[in-house]
């Protein structure tokens, strides 16, 4: 078995009639890690997950799971919450969590010890005897959640964990990911919500047009985006546009432009023999945010027939 | 773990989940009392008609006409020929009238009398008597022809017949006789039937639930649809054991409560393997039968997407029990024919008609055979319900078999 990576993929492609939504994936998890799997709505995140996780076939490509070829083999040491939560009305939160853990393989017995842990843990122990119907859509989530971790899996695949909670439980299921990540588990999810990812991706990829555009840190991402200057001149009749970047923009008494390849250097340097001074200077570098709409923007590359 | 008994463990979790989720409801004591509430309604109307019935035969004559010479012998062949008779066959009681006056207008007085309600009356000699009869009284006549008949020739041998000691010993025949085996047959048909046509169509909605609350995804991910559609299956065949089970206890306790009828025809069962072995035949049976018309069952209403749908399909599954049945009993009228060898073969029918010969030969290497296939047909109708709903509901393509699998 390969312990590098968690989930390694290549080439996986999905078509559902005449539309590929998937189209020549790769992606490689590296154990351990908080990986995710960025796009817009309808990129394909979803198809891939389920694909990773053997819940459908891919048309084309190969997938391996916790080193093993058919992902089913590894289905007991992986966790998985849906993108469509799914939990049977009529059963009580506990009695949930305790059948997951028994579909993964754990004892009732020790499910139920668990069950009640966590739930103590999440702030719903007064909840464990309650139906699931009686319970809000955010609880019924977390109790989901809790469900797809009670087996402790080598991988937790969580497909936009974060829609439908409040921001106080959105920082619960956080502290959760960064806990498993800490217990040893590989974190895999998929988000739309640039800030999620920012916060807890080691790695990402970012996939849309059911194509992966991106893969790296969030760094490597913010990376693919030149940082911007904003500059006020102290005298800005001195600033001449002819001393500044080509793309320099006039915002009322600042200037902005992209950091130039050379640096910034070269540009203060003119700007202050000629007088202008400088009021204030910041340069910013690029969001996630920006670079995944600047990526997921770009032309879908034409692949060779 | 190896994969089987992964599967094996998948299966019980699924299988569990569903046992528990059908019994452990209110509906469920709907169900389990449903019989109970036919019973009684059943029981309410035939008390009702019983004693209408008996009410009205209380009433009911046969009369004889006769001189009181021979009163005495006819009572007393009244008695001997009544003992043959169960109680509730009973012809009607016998009054015996004088002659006065013109006979036959005496007969024809005697339909309008006011104390009972005749229904066949003799008169004239006893050699050549005559017999009136009113509706459904032929039976009543023959009746009153037999007690003239021994009358006649106890009046000839002296006033008595002779009578006869005889010695009752009870005999067990070993074999079963042919008649016997047949009603046998036709029981177990009938049973396997009567059972499966109203246990397995519950499986038909079993799949609703999951598609309608998105538990299916959690499924699918964490267990193979085998397993999932099994497991479905076998918690399903759980809640229809319970039934039976309780139901068998309490019919096994309250035997009083079955009719003289009934009785006589346990009691008549004779079928060709014997009676423990034809038991554990037909609870096999009904097993596979269950399974596979709940697996076939299953399948298409995996595919409904709505309880209309489902609905929708109650009528089929209904016709295809009854056209199984039909054939299994087309098969078992005419042993040997193409016809039983179809119902024998067909895997639908196969259960019954194997039920039916477990009856009517004692031969046990067809039924090893047979439930071999039969499991063999289980087993390919939740792949092929599995493959269906993965590659229609989920829209995957199937999964590659475990012998075509590329090693790790």
């Amino acid at each position: 078995m390969d312990n590098q990576w968690a989930v390694s993929a290549s080439g996986l492609a999905k078509r559902f009639g005449d539309r590929r939504v998937v189209d020549g994936v790769d992606i490689a998890v590296p154990t351990g890690a908080v990986y995710g799997v960025l796009g817009p709505n309808g990129a394909g995140k979803t198809t891939t997950l389920r694909m990773l996780l053997g819940i459908i076939e891919p048309d084309e490509g190969h997938r391996t799971l916790l080193g093993h070829a058919h992902p089913r083999d590894a289905s007991d040491l992986v966790g998985y919450l849906p993108e469509e939560r799914g939990l049977y009305p009529a059963m009580k939160a506990r009695d949930a969590i305790i059948f997951m853990g028994a579909l993964r393989g754990l004892d009732r017995a020790t499910g139920r010890a668990r069950a009640g842990e966590l739930l103590d843990q999440a702030g719903l122990g007064h909840a464990a005897d309650t139906k699931i119907r009686k319970l809000s859509k955010g609880m019924a989530q977390l109790v989901q959640l809790l469900g797809s971790v009670v087996h402790r899996p080598k991988l937790l695949v969580l497909d936009e964990p974060f829609s439908g909670l409040d921001p106080v439980n959105q920082e619960r299921l956080e502290a959760l990911i960064l806990g498993e990540r800490d217990r040893g588990a590989t974190i895999l999810f998929s988000t739309h919500v640039m800030a999620h990812a920012e916060r807890l991706c080691d790695r990402l990829a970012i996939i849309a047009g059911g194509q992966r555009r991106f893969e790296g840190t969030v760094d490597e991402a913010r990376g693919t985006l030149r940082s911007r200057v904003r500059y006020r001149p102290r005298d800005p009749e001195r600033a001449s546009p002819d001393l500044l970047p080509a793309d320099a923009v006039r915002e009322g008494e600042d200037w902005r432009f992209v950091l130039p390849d050379e640096g910034i250097e070269p540009v203060l340097g003119r700007l202050l023999a000629a007088g202008a001074g400088i009021m204030n200077l910041s340069i910013e570098r690029p969001s996630l945010h920006e670079a995944f709409v600047r990526i997921v923007g770009e032309p879908v590359e034409e692949k060779a027939a | 773990m190896s994969r089987t008994r992964r599967l094996l463990r998948q299966t019980m979790t699924i299988a569990r989940r569903d046992f528990v989720a059908t019994v452990f409801t209110p509906i469920f004591l709907l169900f389990l009392f449903a019989p109970l509430i036919m019973v009684a309604f059943s029981t309410i109307g035939a008390m009702g008609a019983a004693q209408a019935a008996d009410h009205g035969a209380d009433h009911v004559r046969i009369v004889a006409i006769v001189p009181n010479a021979v009163a005495g012998a006819f009572v007393e062949a009244d008695k001997r020929a009544r003992i043959v008779f169960r109680r509730d066959e009973e012809p009607p009681a016998l009054a015996i009238l004088s002659p006065s006056g013109e006979p036959a207008a005496q007969a024809r007085k005697t339909f309008e009398s006011g104390d009972y309600d005749a229904t066949a009356v003799l008169y004239g000699p006893l050699d050549r008597p005559t017999i009136l009869y009113g509706p459904r009284g032929t039976r009543a006549a023959d009746y009153l022809a037999v007690l003239a008949s021994s009358a006649l020739s106890a009046e000839r041998l002296g006033g008595e017949l002779p009578r006869v000691e005889a010695t009752k010993v009870p005999f067990s025949r070993q074999r079963a006789t042919l008649g016997g085996q047949n009603q046998t047959a036709f029981l177990a048909v009938f049973g396997v039937f009567f059972l499966t046509l109203f246990l397995a169509g519950q499986v038909v909605g079993t799949m609703a639930e999951e598609r309608s609350n998105k538990v299916i995804e959690v499924l699918a991910a964490a267990v193979p649809l085998e397993a999932v559609f099994l497991g479905k299956l076998l918690g399903m065949f759980g809640v229809a054991v319970l039934f039976i089970g309780f139901w068998g206890t309490v019919l096994g306790q309250v035997t009083s409560v079955l009719p003289p009828a009934f009785s006589g025809m346990v009691g008549e069962l004779s079928p060709a393997v014997g009676l423990p072995m034809f038991t554990l035949l037909f609870v096999t049976y009904f097993t596979m039968a269950y399974l596979l018309l709940g697996s076939v069952f299953l399948t298409i209403g995996a595919q409904a997407s709505t309880m209309r749908e489902i609905q929708m399909l109650s009528l089929p599954i209904t016709i295809v029990q009854v056209g199984m049945f039909t054939l299994t009993l087309s098969g078992l009228s005419k042993p040997d024919s193409w016809l039983a060898v179809i119902a024998e073969v067909f895997p639908l029918s196969s259960p019954f008609a194997m039920a039916g010969m477990a009856a009517a030969s004692d031969s046990l290497w067809p039924h090893a055979v047979a439930l071999a296939w039969q499991a063999l047909w289980v087993a390919i109708f939740v792949t092929m319900g599995a493959r269906l709903f993965r590659r229609g509901v989920l829209q995957s393509g199937s999964v590659r078999p475990f012998w075509r699998r590329k090693g790790a």
